[in-house]
């Protein structure tokens, strides 16, 4: 499911590149860039909340910086 | 090494982490005393007319300086008393002055159409005679001629206003306590910003206690911080325009323009150096990357895409040599950049609501093992309610207020009115009190929502302009609920203390508007400020009421549809290639909100921002700085309200005495 997310997100910025720079930036060809890739982004965020993985990403993202002094402050 | 994926929701939990300092761990009392109540009454109304007064000499209203004033004068009375004061009774206090403060203002509209109503342009767009009577009296009425809006012609207008009072206060305590339970309790999101508005109440309190801790030491900091620079970027320029025809400005306010210097290398580019460097206060809470991207973005717009691409290709045409930031704004806006801003702002909702769907589907798993990420349990002694309760006051409180709204436009179509009240608003509601508990901000706005809505229902009738429109948001007010809960304020002694304060506040309000227009015409020689500003307002309402009569308009017609696109597509691809590529999501929301924006007015808050991360977290360690920056913000607000409220009064006192030489 993920790959194929990607996949449709990154089909759907080549079809929206591909308007802009041969089409004239006609809106409905645009527009049905911006659908694909909303598809994509839908199928993003299911994958992401239904993964097996669950909710084991917590700790991610910027919490390894967490440690800094751990103290705390001067009372 | 591979790239480890990070959900954004857990990116942004991550971050808000830092906020958290109190640990989760609270206990729950009462912040309504006779003393708060009084408190907040009497400098309420004591400040509340100097409030109005100013907000139509000068356009500053002052207000958010006296929930400060009554915070300080309630510590230091009770410090002398040898008594204590509570962080609940403080925030109590700050939220009742505060509404005491404003209670005035909400009735501006009244005085505002009375004026509108007599204008040459309103009679010139053929208005004038259009304007509905629940709104303003007409215009030769005696209550408008006479300025009295204590005369029965304004009792129509008063009791539409009052009636939609109301259903308002029932529609949004309701909608906002079930939004909090939702996103607080059960999907346990941190409302990173909460803790700016909890800990300076909880920083005073301590100084009525007999240990002062880093929180009060922190606090002063700040304080003396905004005091100094209150004192440098209002003060001087308000004390010194007393005595001088021209005031002295140390930083010219409000920037300063660097348009015209840039233009020989980036033409249709705008550099404006925003003055207020109080700006970097935001930059030390915010997130470093979302700082980072914006300011990126902003100087690649100015420096490279307006110029290199878009002036080439003869999209920004308007433009000329020689204009200043508002000038070259207003042309880049008309010619490309509304249209671009109106389809990203239509990106930010359709990736809100892709985030937001599958955790509502989830939702349902989550509750059959509830506890593990929240549940609708209740802390003890929070001060709950019942859901059942709350659920049927908002029913009451939107039915009656779309049959107040058919009563007003019966010709407006009824389906319109009910799509809006009974589906837009709870998504609408949810999304944003999702992105508030998650970023401390909305992400979730459809531009031009009324005009579109207009637009589709075919009504042509003007009066429908006049109109409220059941497309409410109680997102963001899940915020102050989430405050009450840091604060340890039960939510019972809050809305006790609203709902008490309310009748006193509607009749007071309305009395000394009366007066003060009374005193003189508004606007008049008297208050220079709307003197100024309201012709040309009433010029704009004139235009934006009849923008969809003729269908030619200047607004309308700088709508394009491959420039919505444009925006809507590029930030749906943005967003999607971040995803792709495993980048965090929160460059999206820099970038976004830094495309074709200014970029000189991005550094105060770019400087704070790298200040932060460069030498304080070096200084003090990441947990203490994180815990030391909604204190020093809110001191720092505390500080140059205190300047601002102080020099207008100064200003006031002279501008009463000095005496005209004729």
């Amino acid at each position: 499911m993920e790959k194929i997310a990607s996949l449709i997100i990154i089909g759907g910025t080549v079809l929206w590149l591909f308007s802009i720079f041969a089409l004239e930036g006609r809106w409905q060809w645009q527009m049905l860039s911006a659908l694909v890739l909303t598809v994509g982004i839908f199928c993003a965020h299911f994958w992401e909340e239904f993964q097996d993985a669950g909710d084991g990403g917590q700790d991610a993202g910027d919490g390894g910086q967490d440690a800094g002094d751990g103290g705390t402050p001067g009372e | 090494m591979a790239r480890e994926r990070v959900s954004q929701a857990d990116e942004w939990q991550a971050w808000a982490k830092r906020y958290d300092i109190e640990g989760g761990i609270r206990t729950f009392e009462s912040g309504l005393t006779v003393k708060v109540f009084i408190g907040a009454l009497f400098i309420g109304l004591l400040m509340m007319p100097g409030s109005i007064y100013l907000s139509y000499v000068s356009g500053q209203s002052g207000a958010e300086a006296a929930p400060w004033v009554a915070v300080i004068l309630f510590t230091e009375l009770a410090r002398r008393s040898f008594t204590t004061a509570r962080r609940q009774e403080l925030y109590m206090l700050l939220g009742l002055t505060g509404a005491a403060v404003g209670s005035g203002m909400q009735y501006r509209n009244f005085i505002w159409y009375a004026y509108f109503v007599n204008t040459p342009q309103a009679a010139s767009y053929e208005i004038a005679d259009k304007i509905p009577d629940w709104i303003v009296p007409a215009g030769d009425s005696v209550g408008v001629l006479t300025r009295s809006l204590l005369h029965p012609d304004w009792f129509l207008p008063i009791a539409v206003y009052l009636a939609g009072k109301l259903l308002g206060t029932l529609r949004f305590v309701s909608g906002q306590y079930i939004l909090f339970r939702l996103t607080a309790d059960l999907e346990r999101l941190p409302y990173p910003m909460a803790p700016i508005s909890a800990q300076g109440a909880t920083a005073l309190a301590e100084t009525t206690g007999k240990e002062e801790t880093w929180r009060w030491r922190v606090f002063s900091i700040g304080s003396m911080a905004g005091l100094i620079w209150g004192f440098l970027y209002i003060g001087v320029p308000a004390l010194s325009g007393v005595m001088m025809s021209q005031p002295i400005e140390i930083l010219k306010i409000p920037w300063i323009d660097f348009t015209q210097s840039i233009e020989g290398f980036a033409p249709t580019g705008v550099f404006a150096l925003r003055t207020d460097f109080g700006q970097m206060l935001i930059g030390f809470v915010m997130p470093f990357p979302i700082m980072m991207a914006e300011f990126v973005a902003a100087m690649a717009s100015q420096f490279i895409i307006k110029p290199q691409i878009l002036y080439p290709a003869e999209i920004l045409h308007q433009w000329q040599e020689g204009l200043d930031v508002r000038a070259a704004n207003l042309f880049n806006s008309l010619d490309f950049e509304m249209s671009f801003g109106m389809g990203k702002s239509f990106s930010f909702a359709v990736v809100g609501m892709a985030a937001s769907i599958p955790m509502l589907f989830k939702m349902r798993q989550r509750q059959k093992r509830a506890g593990e990420r929240g549940s609708f349990a209740t802390p003890p002694n929070r001060g709950d309610f019942p859901i059942w309760l709350m659920g049927a006051m908002w029913l009451i409180g939107m039915a009656g207020f779309v049959w107040l709204i058919h009563w007003m436009v019966p010709n407006f179509p009824l389906s319109f009115l009910l799509g809006y009240a009974f589906l837009y608003t709870p998504i609408n509601s949810y999304i944003t009190a999702r992105t508030f508990g998650v970023l401390g901000r909305d992400l979730f706005e459809i531009p031009y929502l009324h005009e579109i809505t207009f637009i589709l229902s075919r009504y042509e009738e003007v009066d429908i302009w006049f109109a409220p429109l059941p497309d409410e948001d109680y997102g963001r007010g899940t915020q102050g609920w989430r405050v009450l809960e840091l604060t340890g304020t039960t939510f019972t002694s809050n809305l006790a203390g609203t709902l008490l304060i309310m009748p006193i506040l509607l009749v007071s309000g309305i009395v000394v508007l009366h007066f003060i227009w009374q005193i003189a015409p508004i606007p008049s020689a008297q208050y220079p400020f709307v003197q100024m500003m309201w012709p040309i307002n009433a010029t704009n309402e004139c235009l934006w009421k009849t923008s969809l009569r003729d269908g030619n308009s200047e607004m309308l017609q700088a709508i394009r549809g491959d420039y919505v696109s444009a925006g809507f597509t590029s930030m749906l691809a943005l967003y999607g290639l971040l995803w792709v590529f495993k980048l965090p999501s929160m460059w999206f929301y820099g970038i976004a909100g830094g495309i074709f924006g200014d970029p000189g007015s991005m550094v105060a808050r770019l400087l704070g921002a790298v200040i932060g991360r460069f030498y304080m977290i070096k200084r003090f360690g990441m947990r203490r700085w994180y815990m030391f920056n909604p204190v020093l913000a809110a001191g720092f607000a505390c500080g140059v309200g205190l300047i601002g409220m102080g020099t207008v009064a100064i200003a006031l006192v002279s501008k009463a005495v000095i005496v005209k030489p004729f």
